[in-house]
């Protein structure tokens, strides 16, 4: 080990700098407000929870507690929620509607370039079922993701189910539908298809199964898949008369978190991926104690900056900072900053090396009334105020 | 957008590829095996050459759209990508080998020192495998040729893709216990799959009739 100490994060982790964080600052405050704007209050679960044994959940990042018990940093908030949930609102049987902005961590594979701390801005809709919860839950996150200024085309959400997957495959022995569904929850289509035919699937029924995985238009022999349909049509609803349509049913969708019990979907853009994903996860709340219904969707929300960015997004400009130079008489300064402050603008004394993006204007401090611009121009406090703010 | 780009893994698998994508009518002239040339336009499409493992990097990562790779590549690094089409060429197998006759004298080593080292050029499908039979095993990690690692003493197993068997045979090996068969997949990036869906669909159904017409 050298002496020095490290001068970067830990690999996986990075810095934030001023011009990001504030427009992820805007991002996050554009979220809060439309989450707020449909009934969902903010909660904050813990940054760590009792880890697991376990090796199907080797993508946590784990260590040992002075007392020797495993905890793990949250991997994800829903089994946060579900948990607190759980243990706080046992007795209660109404609707929970809670909203998150939190960090995740999940473990990354050496060299992959992998982050290993996302953010995410997520809803769960607890104690709520059927087709209109799940058409205002997707809505919600389209409207999300266009308040935030993402132009939401065509393609952007596909839309899947894995109780109607699961009913393709509803003939065949319970231990080869868990193994086709597995492979087809690590995107292993043609493996999955192999082993049901291993299995004796009838040929047509295969053929049925091939056709919904993979055809662009679904529907066809598909039982329940008009209800999916159904539900895309019911969300597009949230713009009445819009002629938008988005939303594309794609039955191969199967997140690989394995809770997921009925509509899934996904918000995809061309140069960030994947960036935001959720659905209905009825069996959840199961494994702590109390079945209940449940939906819910997390946004990543440096994916979705990314997005933006590629977009050529403009983020909506702060108000201009007035760095202010001192005069000889501290006192008048620290006067006329206060001044000027109380007239409603922002003003910083001395100069400002990292502006973020952020336009200023500079002016000198003449007397604890007066100042003079950087073109000379010599103007009273209430009128500069009322100038800049206009 | 630029267009759909398609990598194919150099190596034993890429005669076989070209072939698939010259018959379902794909043009692969510009593509010239060994060539230095690593990226070729090839009308709609674009070609790119890499390593069979740097392949499911790429896809994973969104640098290629599509390609066409042996599962035991998906299979050792793990990428998540979409598996679209089980292609039928390039046909081997993941193995556990151990030298000819010394199966039985390395399980009583293994009862009696409690562990085996095993050589390999693919140590999470080994550890994978020997986790899952609940075997303690010692990966050694090798760059190439495990199976001389017996031989000289490196490791007592092997764990070696095998295609045909003659190079085990020939160094004296056996196979102990097969871990996967794999043969070459069209594979898709997941955010491209369904983005570019219109452009891929053609691909991935003319390329299932192929293969299941061979």
């Amino acid at each position: 080990m050298s002496q020095q100490s490290p001068i970067g994060p830990p690999r996986g982790f990075r810095d934030i700098l001023p011009t990001e964080a504030r427009e992820l600052g805007l991002i996050e405050q554009t979220l809060a407000e439309v989450f707020a704007d449909s009934g969902f209050t903010p909660l904050h679960p813990p940054l760590l929870e009792y880890g697991a044994d376990d090796s199907t959940k080797r993508r946590r990042i784990q260590f040992l507690d002075r007392d020797g018990s495993l905890v793990a940093l949250r991997p994800d908030l829903t089994t946060s929620v579900a948990r607190l949930v759980a243990g706080r609102y046992r007795e209660m049987t109404g609707v929970l509607r809670l909203s998150y902005i939190a960090p995740v961590f999940r473990e990354e594979p050496a060299m992959s370039g992998g982050a290993r701390e996302v953010l995410q801005a997520g809803v769960e809709l607890v104690g709520g079922g059927g087709a209109l919860a799940d058409a205002e839950i997707l809505a919600l996150l389209v409207e999300s993701l266009e308040r935030c200024g993402l132009a939401v085309c065509e393609s952007t959400v596909q839309v899947g189910d894995v109780g109607l997957v699961g009913g393709l495959f509803a003939d065949l022995p319970e231990d080869v539908r868990g193994e086709v569904l597995a492979a087809l929850r690590q995107g292993d289509i043609a493996g999955a298809l192999r082993r049901a035919q291993q299995a004796a699937m009838p040929p047509d029924q295969l053929e049925r199964a091939a056709i919904a995985l993979t055809a662009t238009d679904i529907g066809v022999g598909v039982g329940g898949a008009g209800e999916l349909c159904n539900v895309i049509e019911l969300a597009r609803e949230r713009w009445p008369g819009s002629a938008k349509r988005w939303g594309v049913p794609n039955l191969a969708l199967l997140p690989a978190l394995p809770y997921y019990t009925g509509v899934v979907f996904e918000a995809i853009h061309p140069n960030a991926g994947v960036i935001a994903s959720g659905g209905r996860y009825d069996l959840l709340f199961g494994a702590f104690g109390r079945p209940r219904p449940a939906i819910g969707f997390a946004i990543d929300v440096l994916q979705l900056h990314r997005a933006l960015f590629a977009d050529a997004w403009e983020p909506r400009s702060q108000r201009p900072l007035l760095l202010l130079r001192a005069s000889d008489d501290e006192r008048a300064t620290m006067r006329c900053a206060a001044a000027l402050r109380a007239g409603g603008l922002a003003v910083a004394l001395g100069d400002v090396a990292e502006r973020a993006g952020r336009a200023v204007i500079e002016a000198e401090v003449i007397d604890e009334r007066l100042v003079r611009l950087g073109d000379g121009r010599v103007a009273d406090a209430a009128a500069l105020c009322l100038a800049i703010r206009s | 957008m630029r267009p759909l780009r398609f990598a194919l893994a150099q190596g034993l698998l890429l005669n076989d590829a070209l072939t698939a994508l010259r018959a379902i009518g794909l043009d692969v002239s510009r593509v010239t095996p060994g060539g230095r040339r690593l990226v070729v336009d090839g009308d709609h499409v674009e070609f790119v050459l890499a390593r069979p493992s740097d392949i499911a990097t790429y896809v994973e990562r969104g640098a290629a759209d599509l390609a066409i790779v042996g599962k035991d590549v998906l299979l050792e690094t793990g990428a998540r990508v979409i598996e679209l089409v089980e292609l039928g060429f390039g046909a081997c197998r993941f193995v556990v080998a151990a030298p000819r006759g010394a199966v039985e004298r390395s399980l009583d080593e293994y009862r009696h020192l409690g562990t085996v080292d095993v050589a390999t050029k693919y140590p999470n499908v080994a550890e994978r495998h020997f986790r899952a039979r609940g075997i303690a095993v010692e990966i050694v990690k090798v760059a190439g040729s495990a199976e001389v690692a017996p031989q000289v003493g490196l490791a007592d197993w092997i764990v070696d893709l095998v295609a045909t068997g003659s190079t085990l045979r020939a160094n004296g090996l056996a196979v102990v216990e097969e871990i996967a068969s794999s043969t070459a997949r069209l594979v898709a990036n997941p955010a491209a799959y369904h983005l570019r869906r219109r452009e891929i669909a053609p691909v991935v159904e003319r390329l299932a009739k192929w293969a299941a017409a061979r």
